[in-house]
């Protein structure tokens, strides 16, 4: 981890990748939803893979019953909201497979849904995957790492609790 | 308080999206905002953008939203044509 880590002896709650793929600012995602964090702060993954996994140790607070997003709570509190793609709640579930259902524990890497990225791009969607803390609010820092290529399970935001 | 009823028009009911819009438009409201879905024995804090989420709200869905609060008299109106014009 280099010198932040030694810089930071307290690095705070982090969060991993939940795809394979590049990570890019959330300011770069073609939908204002995301990009003007309506939906709070974060970070988007392009994936090249076709599975998304749990960023953290946490609860699913909601598996959208179209599967194209899931919202978790963190052991430690955060709101996360992973959107796969842009509009796919249009797809009604298409080209989606979940793996684990509202109300279940999971553990960061548990496999949580499956997506045919091919075929909901040949279908004309962007299949960039946004992932956003709800509670952003909660947070005195919100840091993602942009730019970085991706294996599931690698660190891409850390975050900092109000007055810790 | 304010109260009132609204069915869900959109095809695609209450998702990510327009959770997150109406999360934004009652933000600056100082009232306490609660939506909730008498048939299915759920209400969630408008303000709160996971359990608006958790709602998944679907077309066809009477939501019942209740204002209280000291500016409920200006904001109820607001919320009304929010919903009208957005779900």
């Amino acid at each position: 981890m280099g010198i932040f880590s030694k810089l930071f002896k307290t690095p705070g709650d982090v969060l991993a990748s939940p795809a394979e793929g590049k990570t890019i600012d959330i300011s770069e995602v073609p939908d204002p939803t995301f990009s003007e964090g309506i939906l709070g702060k974060g970070i988007a993954i392009i994936p090249t893979g076709n599975t998304v996994y749990s960023p953290c140790d946490g609860t699913i607070d909601l598996m959208f019953d179209t599967g194209h997003a899931v919202n978790i709570i963190s052991d430690t509190g955060a709101e996360i909201l992973i959107h796969i793609g842009l509009e796919t709640v249009s797809l009604k579930g298409k080209h989606f497979k979940t793996f684990m259902n509202s109300g279940d524990k999971v553990k960061k890497g548990d496999k949580l849904i499956e997506f045919e990225r091919q075929a909901i791009a040949d279908e004309g969607f962007n299949t960039v995957i946004p992932m956003v803390i709800c509670n952003s609010d909660a947070y005195e820092e919100i840091t993602p790492e942009p730019g970085k290529d991706v294996v599931p399970g690698d660190t891409i935001i850390t975050l900092k609790k109000q007055g810790a | 308080m304010k109260t009132f009823d609204y069915t869900v028009k959109d095809e695609l009911g209450i998702h990510a999206r327009p959770a997150g819009l109406l999360v934004k438009q009652i933000a600056g409201i100082k009232s306490n905002v609660t939506i909730a879905v008498k048939a299915k024995n759920k209400s969630a804090d408008a303000k709160r953008l996971m359990a608006v989420m958790k709602m998944a709200v679907k077309q066809g869905d009477v939501v019942t939203v209740t204002i209280e609060g000291e500016d409920e008299d200006t904001a109820a109106p607001q919320i009304e044509q929010f919903f009208k014009e957005n779900f």
